[in-house]
């Protein structure tokens, strides 16, 4: 985590609590930055003008994360297929292997593997970019134009990932559906009409809406921290230049992924 | 390959991903799109151990509907079950609807009998003949110790 | 007295502990010129982005028209930055644009304008600063020169009525050096815009500011013009008289072929072969005078031809500088003070013989004492004791100089 301190305060600790203390309200500080870079950036999206701007970004960070997501879908849904195909054929409820596929997609693994495959790719090239335009004192120039930075490199990314992160979990989980039809009922032998009987009768609405209501709520959370550790990246303690790009990288990527699963677990409560 | 422009590819990606996520809301989640394509009838059962809401209806081995809802009235000590049933299915007044299981561990449905009577059954109605459903360790237990009747006679216990 | 653009009092900026601007009192004017220099590393940079709004002062107030900058809410704020335009000194060019959208961003954000308008303006500028054939390329496949021109032309490209640049000319060639400067003066004559540059591009950028500041070690050491700046005495300001001598005589191919810019440790070392070492210090009085009667570059030119006369007669056996505005330096290898002396009488001799660039010996009657008057030449020198600091030893000489010549100068009606 960085320690977002501006004026270049060293502080030598000695003892462990005050450590301690210390990073917690660093913790807390930042987490106070990020909402505030996200409100500012988000209410942004109500201008005028944001259209084609935001319809780039979507390009960029939905439809080019598109056949990864599906790859990996399929990949996820086959191998779904065989591991629980040979647990529950102990049981005599093979028959129930689609509605095992279907619901763990829907509701868990479509979204999150999703969300942390489009941080990989997107996610990390929003940092790289920023942090980049950051260090080459192209914001800066911004500035000097009066173009409202945030408005500008900010704001068509979180508006983007909102729009193609559901999108794109939707992809996952029929391609993941599809990827355990090709091993269950292909491979394995079971049944394609009970496959498909138990994927149709199982899946509730109630599981489709928090699958995307997670969606969206990982959308948010990747984007707003991924440009958050980019546009910040001059503030590093640790690194300069290019380091710094690099290291801010490191850290979104890590970052996002970690709340995706923590902010996955709280949402999970909540819906059930 | 910029034979295609950004904004087609987005156009493209964004119609996609809506047609995936209608379907997935239509068919998976069972949502009725256009309406008064269903009909609900109701039953009342002394139990309803094990059934669950989305659980199937079915005449004759065939699927015509589904459990919608469940309404306890202690007064009377039933439980109401609302059974929405697929517009032209015909129930008449002395249909039977019984709670069985698929296969021996699988899930609940509810079983209906659709009688042959003069009278079809409203919207709304009730259905009056019911059979909740039948408790396999209770069964077992009778079996083994006893009480269950066979051919009509009392079969005596393992003990004998 | 025309309203003050800006002010700047007390301001002090510091970074941790280091302190880079120190009670800077400064005042630009509208319609001005204005050139900041200073040596590289002293704040001038941090110094302009105050004005923009990138930075804000440790202490000290900044003011625009009058008004301090950290009362002003937002929308105030916004609307002063709006007439302003900033170009960097890396450029700081989007590099993931081509250079068309790079120039037409400002006006595709921050203004209404429709396409084909937007297409005219950038059009006009690409041609003015010669890009137009580049302008579908990306920042980083054109020369840093190019680069320059880009950053020149994206923030002129708004019509700002203030500018600031951050050194404009560095690494243009000098054709294009003067047509940039040359713009600017345009920019201010005709429609009366301000600008602010940083440049270290002297002596041609004092011919076309109206005021100049210089800030030395985090302070603002001078502010005028450029008749006053002639009349300051600083270190500084010998300093960079110095190395521009160098600099013109490295590009223009003088004849003082022997001339290093700077003594260097070789020349400064004692050495045995170099056997005895003398000093010579030849200086123009009167300086000032001449400057006032003749202007810079005349004044320049004489400067320059007893340079040229030490150099002819000393360049044989010793290695001339120039270590002030009006004043040269030999040293002479393998050279005693009886040596030294004689040469000197030869060099006198002809020094009287020749002239300075148009200047006579000896006076003659009836001419006009206002329009005429001497220019009197000292020398001095003196043998450097072994060990002895190169300073020292200039100094030694430069208190022992005498009047050789004395020269008449006429302005001729």
């Amino acid at each position: 985590m960085t320690t977002m301190r501006p004026s270049g305060e060293n502080i030598n600790q000695v003892w462990p609590f005050a450590h301690v203390g210390t990073k917690v309200t660093d913790w807390v500080n930042e987490f106070g930055a990020v909402a505030i870079f996200l409100f500012k950036s988000f209410f942004k999206v109500f201008r005028a003008k944001q259209m084609s701007s935001i319809v780039q970004q979507v390009y960029y960070v939905g439809a080019r994360s598109a056949p990864v997501v599906m790859l990996v879908g399929l990949f996820t849904g086959m191998v779904l297929g065989i591991q629980l195909y040979h647990t529950l054929v102990k049981f005599g409820s093979a028959g129930v292997l689609g509605s095992a596929i279907a619901l763990s997609l829907i509701r868990e693994l479509g979204p999150v593997l999703t969300a942390i495959m489009i941080t990989a790719r997107a996610g990390s090239s929003m940092t790289t970019e920023i942090g980049i335009q950051r260090i080459s004192e192209q914001i800066d120039a911004l500035y000097t134009m009066r173009i409202d930075s945030l408005q500008y490199l900010v704001t068509p990314r979180i508006a983007a990932s909102i729009i193609s992160f559901p999108l794109l979990t939707a992809f996952f989980d029929i391609i993941g559906i599809i990827g355990g039809y090709l091993t269950g009922v292909v491979l394995l032998g079971l049944d394609a009409g009970t496959y498909f009987y138990r994927v149709r009768t199982s899946v509730e609405m109630a599981d489709i809406t928090g699958g995307f209501v997670k969606s969206v709520v990982f959308a948010i959370i990747v984007s707003t921290i991924c440009c958050f550790q980019g546009y910040f990246t001059h503030m590093r303690k640790d690194g300069h230049g290019a380091k710094s790009v690099g290291l801010s990288t490191t850290s979104a990527v890590v970052l996002s992924c970690v709340l995706i699963l923590i902010s996955d677990f709280v949402v999970t409560c909540f819906l059930l | 390959m910029k034979k295609y422009s950004h904004e087609t590819v987005v156009g493209v990606f964004v119609v996609l991903g809506l047609v995936v996520v209608m379907y997935m809301t239509v068919k998976l989640g069972n949502v009725s799109f256009l309406g008064n394509e269903t009909y609900s009838l109701y039953a009342e059962f002394s139990s309803v151990s094990g059934l669950r809401i989305g659980n199937p209806v079915e005449i004759f081995g065939m699927e015509v509907g589904h459990i919608a809802d469940f309404r306890m009235d202690q007064q009377n000590q039933f439980v109401a079950v609302e059974l929405k049933f697929n517009n032209g299915v015909e129930v008449y007044d002395d249909a039977i609807a019984s709670i069985k299981t698929a296969g021996l561990i699988g899930d609940k449905y509810v079983s209906l009998d659709p009688g042959g009577s003069d009278e079809m059954l409203e919207p709304g109605d009730t259905i009056l003949d019911t059979q909740s459903p039948i408790d396999l360790a209770d069964l077992i237990g009778k079996y083994a110790f006893g009480d269950v009747k066979k051919n009509g006679e009392q079969t005596k216990g393992e003990e004998e | 007295m025309e309203e003050l653009l800006i002010e700047f009092k007390n301001v002090t900026k510091r970074f941790g502990e280091r302190t880079v601007l120190d009670n800077v009192d400064l005042r630009i004017r509208d319609g001005q010129v204005t050139t900041i220099i200073g040596k590289s590393g002293t704040g001038k940079s941090v110094l302009l982005k105050h004005i923009i709004g990138l930075l804000s002062p440790t202490e000290g107030t900044i003011l625009f028209r009058g008004r301090p900058i950290h009362e002003m809410n937002q929308n105030e704020f916004d609307a002063v930055r709006d007439q302003f335009s900033y170009c960097f000194q890396n450029n700081a060019l989007f590099d993931s644009l081509t250079i068309f959208h790079n120039i037409a961003l400002p006006l595709q954000q921050t203004t209404k304008m429709g396409k084909k308008e937007i297409e005219k303006r950038v059009l006009e500028k690409l041609e003015q600063l010669e890009l137009d054939e580049v302008s579908e390329k990306y920042p980083s496949e054109l020369s840093g020169g190019m680069q320059k021109r880009v950053a020149l032309a994206r923030a002129l490209v708004t019509d700002p009525k203030i500018v600031l640049f951050d050194e404009p000319t560095t690494g243009q060639d000098p054709i294009r050096k003067n047509a940039i400067l040359r713009m600017i003066a345009q920019n201010q004559k005709r429609f009366g815009f301000t600008t602010i540059m940083i440049s270290h591009d002297i002596p041609d950028v004092f011919f076309i500011s109206n005021r100049i500041l210089i800030l030395y070690d985090g302070k603002v050491i001078f502010q005028g013009n450029y008749h006053e700046l002639d009349k300051l005495e600083h270190p500084m300001v010998d300093e960079y008289i110095r190395s521009l001598k160098d600099f013109e005589d490295e590009f223009f191919g003088s004849d003082l072929e022997r001339d290093r810019p700077g003594f260097s440790e070789k020349d400064l070392k004692p050495s045995e072969k170099a056997g005895n070492v003398t000093v010579a210090i030849f200086t123009l009085d009167n300086l000032d005078e001449l400057l006032e009667k003749l202007g810079q570059r005349r004044t320049d030119e004489i400067v320059k031809s007893l340079g040229e006369c030490v150099n002819r007669h000393f360049g044989d056996v010793g290695i001339s500088n120039r270590v002030a505005r009006n004043q040269f330096a030999t040293v002479l290898n393998y050279t005693d003070t009886a040596k030294a002396e004689n040469m000197l009488e030869g060099f006198t001799r002809e020094l009287r013989e020749h002239g300075l660039g148009g200047a006579s010996v000896d006076t003659g009657g009836g001419i006009d004492s206002e329009k005429s008057f001497c220019i009197m030449v000292r020398a001095g020198l003196v043998e450097r004791n072994p060990g002895e600091g190169f300073q020292v030893t200039t100094d030694k000489a430069r208190s022992r100089q005498k009047e050789i010549a004395r020269f008449l100068f006429c302005a001729i009606p």
